[in-house]
């Protein structure tokens, strides 16, 4: 037997193995994620657009609260506050200004909450609803690529990278599809 | 009688029954309640374009219940994605309002003209450094992704500003999952438009197949039900439902009165016989409207169930006065002026019906009096031509001494029946009941569960049922475009003011072209707004020349031609145009629906300050009062046709004494009734005042044979027995209709079961009395 039918061969028995050691480690990676009841951290995000000059930058503190309570609070450049609970996601703007709107409403603004929020809660079921996930790593050191199912959502976002160690996110890199690109890092408080 | 003659007669009547079975075969059977609104009044004409052909008749109700909550949502988007696809639905909601990205790019493409934000000072330096620093903090946000596409040519936000006016309207559904939910999210919610009218009734059976079918399609492996409703729908349904109805309930009657027959009488051809007056009262009334207003209302064909059954009274009149050694055609004679009489106050009491005010009212008026005028004739004429001149019913008639027990005079009987009368009017005039229904829902001949699903799928969906509105008629859409924005000012300061939570105008999505190019004449020179946005932009991180975009946008905007109604044709936004400005008899009109008024009353007091001509409608109160006027006119008709009943009973007997024998009984009988009525909980409707006046006429029929000056005693016997026949096939076949779950048809049926069975006994107790003790 030649040498290319043994990889052939090496390659059929090894495929299925290797695929359920991926699917392993999300198993691995999502029970972590799901054990962890609360988040606080900061958070300092920097935003590469095309249409600016310099890259954005704004940093400010993460709340989490299992299953689905999840806040974001921009403290600077300016004070801004994106609270979700449940289905509700609620902004308050610098100047005052504050909207409530039901996220099952707005389609287009679901699957970037949920990106980090079912991941936090470590809910799979969800966040396979919106993205195709790729996991990589090992439990201590992972990441998670996301890609949007969508076809609406695809023309503004190309995937969600997201990395970690164990129950906690590090980073969350948002590729757009436009090539604009931002990268938020997490650290504890 | 030679043979020719006797030939003739059937022949013609076969010809004429031919004839007027071709008419009635192209006349088209319509279910438009409009035909019974009065026609003289312009706020009801209005109205009346608004019931009959504006797009609330278009509309269809979806509900999709059962299964679970995603599943309903996906049914949803998927029967909407279909019935979008459909040419016969001008447009299709579901609370998915995302514009298609062809019509997001025309809306961006006149934002200049469109957005009400636009004005002098919206492009000075200041002006566009905050709006470039508003922008940049939303870039900071994590929404951004989904906005920024349209920064580079709009960094003043118009095209926000657009879809945030597009996405308000007026209060809309709730939405899960992105579409519309009923409040307990127990069923999804459409909308969908027909082109067709709501009263275009084979259209419409199309819609409601297509939609079923685009259903069964959309919700295959689901257990989710279909729900539907809408003018258009309850019309189709309507028509199913009066069809079946009247079917089963003429194969009933039809059995019972040929069985009441062949109890009666004896003999088979006394069924023939009897069926050949009702015949010829169907043909020739359907024929008569069918010619003189080229439809039949549905409701007229309800109502002749009514005339079916006085019809059978003139047979047996006939029958019962049936005696040895007198010809067929003697007995008739004998009988023809009592008759006759009967006859035309029944005419005239639906003369008074003949309006051009009130072209439903007619059709039942004269659709009584052509099948009344042919049941005579064909029993004065048609039936001694068919039957041996000595021929009588074979049982004996008249044979039993219970008649004459019966006939015996009893005036104290008929004083009590007649003082009892007067006390039972004394108490309605004292306490004054709910006489009237004015619900003009009562009219429809939709049976109640329909009718309760299409208010609930109407309270889910909130934003259809349009209660409160402003109406401007202008005789272009330029001057009701213009008109608005001035009300839509005015209206501005009353919401301010808390007067009512907010309204809707066609103006607020599409502006008058004096108003467009007031925009246009504000927008700076291209040099100028480079210079300012130079300006505004320094020190603030976006690229150079992000903005050219932007520059060459407002350039091009400055000579754009303005948008009119037609450039939206076929589109979404078109369709919420059409809505709210849409063209009508007299030019266009322009509506301005209101929610959440406090006092429309007040509101309509000050409506003449903002706009002299135009109009406030309160539908619910409009077609109430529409309802009431309608009564009123009805009562008044009803009054006339009483008053030609005394007239032609007068004429016909000449003798007040006799008259008022004649006509008490039935007097007493129609106060007798309405007292009934009111006491088992009726309300009066248009069918109850319609039933009276048969009702008025039967009692008067029975009345002028009761008390007609016979000395025979057994000629009296005879009498009795016609009327008992009359009496009992009536409330036998009257009885079957009031069990109908049509309205209508309970109406017709309770009424007039009620009513001749109080004719008969007051006729009987009073008539007689009345004759002798007078005389």
């Amino acid at each position: 037997m030649n040498r290319g039918l043994w990889w052939l061969l090496w390659w059929l028995l090894c495929w299925p193995l290797a695929a359920g050691a991926a699917d392993d480690t999300l198993t691995t990676v999502m029970q972590r994620l799901a054990e962890v009841k609360t988040v606080e951290a900061h958070f300092q995000e920097e935003k590469n657009l095309a249409m600016l000059q310099q890259p954005l930058h704004s940093s400010g503190e993460l709340y989490y609260r299992a299953p689905a309570y999840l806040r974001k609070r921009t403290l600077q450049p300016q004070p801004e506050d994106y609270t979700v609970d449940g289905d509700w996601l609620t902004v308050e703007m610098a100047d005052g200004g504050r909207r409530d709107l039901a996220l099952s409403g707005h389609p287009q603004i679901q699957p970037f909450v949920e990106a980090m929020r079912a991941t936090q809660a470590g809910d799979r079921a969800t966040l396979e609803r919106f993205y195709q996930v790729d996991c990589a790593g090992d439990a201590a050191h992972w990441q998670l690529r996301l890609t949007p199912r969508d076809p609406m959502a695809t023309r503004y976002l190309t995937a969600i990278v997201i990395q970690g160690r164990h129950g906690w996110i590090d980073r969350i890199e948002t590729l757009e599809a436009d090539g604009d690109r931002s990268l938020m890092t997490v650290t504890p408080r | 009688m030679t043979w020719p003659r006797r030939w003739s007669i059937p022949l013609l009547w076969l010809l004429a029954a031919l004839l007027c079975g071709a008419i009635v075969l192209k006349t088209p059977v319509v279910a438009d309640l409009t035909l019974f609104v009065p026609r003289d009044d312009p706020v009801a004409e209005l109205l009346l374009e608004q019931l009959r052909s504006g797009p609330t008749t278009r509309l269809i109700l979806i509900g999709l219940a059962g299964g679970s909550e995603s599943d309903r949502a996906v049914a949803s988007r998927a029967l909407a994605d279909r019935l979008r696809a459909d040419h016969r639905f001008s447009r299709v909601a579901n609370g998915d309002d995302t514009l298609p990205e062809t019509e997001l790019r025309t809306l961006f493409a006149q934002r200049y003209l469109l957005s009400p934000t636009v004005d002098p000072q919206r492009f000075s330096v200041d002006a566009l450094r905050t709006a470039l620093q508003q922008r940049l903090r939303e870039l900071q946000s994590p929404l951004s992704v989904v906005q920024k596409r349209w920064l580079p040519a709009d960094p003043t936000g118009e095209m926000l500003t657009l879809l945030r006016i597009w996405q308000g309207g007026l209060r809309a559904p709730a939405k899960r999952l992105g579409v519309w939910f009923a409040p307990n999210g127990d069923r999804a919610l459409l909308l969908a438009e027909t082109r067709a009218s709501g009263y275009d009734l084979a259209a419409q059976r199309q819609v409601v197949t297509a939609i079923r079918a685009a259903f069964a399609a959309a919700s295959a492996g689901t257990p989710i039900r279909l729900e539907m409703s809408g003018p258009g729908v309850l019309a189709t349904l309507a028509e199913d439902t009066v069809r079946s109805e009247a079917e089963w309930l003429s194969v009933l009657a039809g059995l019972a009165m040929i069985s009441i027959l062949l109890l009666v009488y004896r003999s088979v051809r006394t069924v023939w016989l009897g069926a050949l007056p009702m015949l010829a009262a169907l043909l020739a009334g359907a024929a008569t409207v069918g010619l003189l207003f080229g439809q039949l209302y549905a409701l007229t064909f309800a109502f002749s169930m009514t005339v079916l059954g006085e019809t059978l009274d003139y047979p047996s009149y006939l029958f019962s006065h049936r005696r040895a050694g007198e010809t067929v055609t003697a007995t008739l004679i004998q009988l023809w002026p009592t008759m006759r009489l009967c006859a035309a106050t029944t005419l005239l009491g639906c003369l008074a019906m003949v309006t051009p005010a009130m072209p439903g009212l007619s059709q039942l008026g004269l659709f009584t009096m052509a099948g009344i005028v042919a049941a005579v004739a064909t029993t004065r004429w048609l039936l001694p031509a068919l039957t041996p001149a000595d021929w009588r019913p074979p049982r004996p008639i008249g044979s039993g001494a219970w008649m004459d027990t019966l006939l015996i005079p009893r005036p104290r009987l008929a004083l009590t029946i007649g003082g009892g009368a007067l006390l039972i009017l004394l108490m309605l005039a004292l306490t004054a009941p709910p006489l009237w229904e004015d619900d003009i829902a009562a009219l429809s001949p939709i049976p109640r569960p329909l009718l309760q699903l299409d208010q609930q799928l109407r309270a889910d969906l909130g934003a259809p049922e349009v209660g409160q509105l402003i109406a401007i008629t202008a005789p272009d859409a330029e001057t009701a475009l213009q008109r608005s924005e001035t009300l839509a000012r005015w209206l501005d300061a009353r919401q301010a003011e808390g007067l009512l939570d907010g309204y809707d105008a066609a103006a607020r999505y599409l502006p008058s072209q004096a108003r467009q190019h007031q925009r246009q004449a504000q927008l700076p020179d291209p040099a100028r707004l480079a210079e300012n946005l130079q300006t505004a932009m320094a020190e603030l991180p976006f690229k150079p020349d992000l903005f050219a975009p932007f520059l060459a946008a407002v350039a091009a905007a400055r000579n754009a031609a303005p948008v009119q109604p037609d450039d939206w044709r076929g589109t979404l936004l078109g369709a919420r145009i059409g809505l709210l400005l849409s063209p009508s008899a007299h030019g266009w009109t322009a509506l301005l629906p209101l929610s959440g008024v406090r006092d429309p009353q007040a509101l309509a007091a000050a409506l003449p300050a903002a706009d002299g001509s135009a109009i406030y409608l309160d539908l619910r109160a409009e077609t109430s009062r529409l309802a009431a006027d309608f009564r009123a006119t009805a009562l008044q008709r009803f009054a006339v046709g009483a008053a030609l009943i005394v007239a032609v009973v007068w004429w016909g007997l000449r003798a007040w004494r006799a008259v008022a024998a004649a006509l008490t009984p039935a007097v007493i009988a129609l106060i007798f009734t309405v007292a009934l009525l009111l006491g088992l909980g009726e309300r009066l409707s248009l069918f109850h005042l319609v039933a009276l006046l048969l009702v008025l006429g039967i009692g008067v029929d029975y009345g002028l044979f009761f008390s007609r000056p016979v000395a025979d005693p057994l000629l009296r016997r005879h009498t009795l027995h016609a009327l008992l026949v009359c009496c009992g096939s009536a409330l036998t076949v009257f009885a079957m209709l009031s069990v109908s779950a049509l309205p209508a048809l309970h109406a017709i049926g309770l009424t007039v079961s009620l009513g001749v069975a109080a004719s008969f006994i007051a006729a009987l107790a009073a008539a007689r009395p009345m004759i002798e003790t007078m005389s």
